[in-house]
């Protein structure tokens, strides 16, 4: 039965079915077997499937989010059996992100916000339009490593500096990882800017965490 | 219908007032989450593609199926009634009944298909083209964003553009980065000083070059630029216009609300744009077509275009952001095709490249920017310019220029004359677009002589050597 229900998950997830993906998820805590690793060895690997279908252009972004919407209706039953520490175990770091203020561009922030969770990161998406203070008081309340920010334009990318400023001014500089990408950008302005790195697009976002976050 | 105007009989209209279109989006439109409203065009367009049979064939670019393009535009308008407008600022949507958005559409058949900009010498007639229209294009041709420096270099830059005689007028913005060496945010005092400043250097840039008319299409990114730009004596006039652009997909703010809102008063006018984006809400090519088509809608509906300007049809891949590309292409083409044969909207293209000024590869995309556009019944609108920058002041006037003559020689020509030599510009780039491929170009100063604001010898050989391919192909240049 966990085989056939592994499948059922595996499949709830490529198809983007949330209502399939908690039943499958409910029938294996029937089942009795480990919660953890319906996530590790069964979910994971099917997101991911996911994410690389994405980067060879054969899938769209809303498949993508909906496939980790799927996957995280699955979790969110099997969580309820697993202890707190393995939850943590399971991701690899946590991690916030959002568009600076003065700018409403999504999609670009959007795609590198999925890209991360399909790699097993917590991100905590914030948005489009804001704060500078927001990026730090949610990096605190969250116990985040790392803050990443996005912007279309170069008047607003300015606003990225803010992110950095608004950490010194609190003491806060060091305890955070910074990144920062978006259309205008390049590495030595994003340097110039404070950050800790740059990515110029969403799979060398993911690749740079990795290697930051030493995973 | 083809009287030219600059107002309508409103007593003959019934169509929305735009401050009911305002009133849905601040008090009366539905409570939305943006994700939902993402999701939602994703699931209809998926939908509506296979419910109306539109299909990309990578072979043909340029499709000649008339059938095709007037059925992307009914499932269009389907798209756009379905899902509506989204205000970012207020989260709520705006909606349109299908019978508001055709009732619309008929009262727009009924409005001018021309329109005057400029004035004196460079008043032109900007007119509504049809597919394969002999008539010529205009160019509204401008280059590089946001990277100019102000001052001396801003003005060189677009004296560049100004002087060449084929340019009708000229797109420019958002003002430079810096403004009196300070670097500036949207809606801040330094905006303001910028926008002012920018439009300024536009006058002082078409004055030096004898053309003091010439219409302008300004940028600015935010409702307070736009309003600090409008001022008769040295700023936009009644006969300019400034852009409104849709954030990707289908979306709105309260800048560009309030920026309808200011230009309606002024009279000066609009020119909404869009970007919709393949492997983005719309997914694949043919879902961002129909996205490309309810962009539209939103500009006749909540940007109020008919009559009172012009529109810019744009599409981009997700990675890389060009407008190049084969599918952005077959998206831009069969979207404007379907508005050019079901609407009376002044329509135009422009183009965002992988490779940059000053390369053989950036030419043959410009190229293929202006013969397909035209061919659609669009003009030149923005002009042609690298999608990610590299360094600062990096575009000139030759690039706007080769787009207009391109495009001028397409006039006349059919879909399927064009697809062929679509189909053979693509052999020269396409395989390169990637931005660790794609050539970086180089800066205004490297491509023309500064003080005398002349294009370089090896510069104008690179294009001679591509126009005179393109002659060998048989193409016509004026």
């Amino acid at each position: 039965m966990g085989k056939s229900v592994a499948e059922e998950l595996r499949e709830a997830v490529l198809e983007f079915d949330e209502e399939k993906a908690a039943k499958a998820a409910q029938k294996w805590l029937e089942s009795k077997s480990d919660p953890y690793r319906a996530i590790t060895e069964v979910l994971t690997p099917a997101i991911q499937e996911m994410g690389e279908r994405f980067e060879r252009g054969e899938a769209f972004l809303p498949e993508l989010i909906m496939a980790t919407d799927a996957m995280n209706a699955a979790v969110k039953i099997l969580e309820k059996e697993i202890s707190k520490e393995q939850m943590e175990r399971m991701k690899k770091g946590r991690l916030i992100i959002g568009t600076v203020k003065g700018d409403i561009h999504n999609i670009g922030k959007n795609i590198v916000s999925i890209m991360l969770m399909t790699a097993g990161y917590d991100v905590i998406d914030l948005g489009v339009d804001v704060e500078p203070s927001k990026f730090v008081e949610e990096a605190e309340r969250s116990g985040s490593q790392m803050i990443l920010a996005s912007a279309l334009m170069t008047f607003t990318a300015l606003n990225m500096k803010k992110i950095v400023e608004y950490l010194e001014m609190e003491g806060l500089r060091k305890k955070y990882k910074i990144i920062f990408g978006g259309g205008p950008l390049t590495e030595t302005w994003a340097k110039e800017m404070g950050a800790d790195g740059y990515a110029p697009d969403a799979l060398r976002a993911v690749e740079l965490i990795n290697r930051m976050m030493g995973s | 219908m083809a009287g030219v105007s600059n107002g309508v009989n409103k007593e003959e209209l019934s169509m929305l007032q735009f401050w009911e279109v305002a009133n849905r989006a601040i008090n009366t439109g539905s409570l939305m989450r943006m994700k939902d409203f993402d999701m939602k065009i994703f699931k209809v367009t998926t939908r509506l593609v296979k419910e109306y049979g539109i299909t990309f064939d990578p072979k043909i670019p340029i499709p000649s199926d008339n059938d095709l393009v007037d059925r992307l535009f009914e499932a269009g308008l389907k798209l756009y009634a379905e899902v509506g407008t989204y205000c970012i600022d207020t989260e709520r949507v705006i909606r349109f009944s299908e019978e508001e958005i055709r009732e619309a559409l008929r009262e727009l058949q009924a409005m001018p298909d021309e329109i005057d900009i400029g004035e004196g010498m460079e008043r032109r007639r900007l007119f509504k083209r049809r597919v394969e229209d002999p008539r010529k294009p205009l160019v509204i041709g401008g280059v590089v964003e946001d990277s100019p420096r102000e001052g001396r270099d801003f003005v060189q830059l677009y004296k560049s553009i100004a002087q060449e005689r084929i340019i009708d007028g000229i797109y420019y913005g958002p003002p430079p980065a810096s403004i009196e060496g300070k670097s500036w945010t949207i809606a801040s005092p330094l905006d303001c000083h910028a926008a002012r400043s920018a439009v300024s250097w536009m006058r002082e840039a078409i004055r030096s070059v004898g053309r003091p008319g010439l219409h302008l299409l300004d940028a600015c990114p935010s409702a307070l630029g736009t309003i600090s730009a409008c001022f008769p004596e040295n700023g936009l006039r009644k006969t300019d216009a400034v852009t409104l652009a849709t954030v990707s997909e289908i979306k709105t703010n309260f800048e560009l609300l309030n920026k309808v809102a200011y230009t309606l008063h002024y009279g000066c006018m609009r020119s909404p744009f869009w970007t919709s984006i393949v492997g983005g809400f719309g997914g694949g090519p043919e879902g961002s077509a129909l996205v490309s088509i309810a962009d539209a809608l939103n500009a006749v509906m909540v940007y109020y275009v008919g009559g009172a300007g012009y529109v810019m049809v744009s599409s981009i891949l997700q990675n890389p952001p060009i407008n190049t590309a084969r599918q952005t292409i077959w998206v831009r083409n069969v979207s404007l095709q379907s508005l050019a044969r079901n609407t009376n909207l002044i329509c135009g293209g422009g183009g965002l490249t992988s490779g940059g000024p000053g390369t053989e590869h950036q030419l043959w995309e410009i190229a293929a920017l202006g013969l397909h556009t035209s061919v659609a019944g669009g003009h030149i609108i923005h002009g042609a310019r690298k999608a990610k920058l590299v360094k600062p002041n990096q575009g000139t006037g030759m690039e706007p220029r080769w787009e207009g003559e391109t495009a001028r020689a397409s006039a006349g020509l059919s879909r399927a004359d064009v697809n062929e030599l679509i189909n053979f510009i693509l052999t020269k780039y396409e395989s390169k677009i990637a931005p660790e491929v794609a050539p970086e170009g180089f800066s205004f100063g490297e491509l023309y002589d500064y003080e005398e604001v002349r294009v370089k010898p090896h510069y104008f050989e690179l294009y001679l050597k591509v126009k005179n391919e393109l002659a060998r192909k048989g193409l016509k240049f004026d």
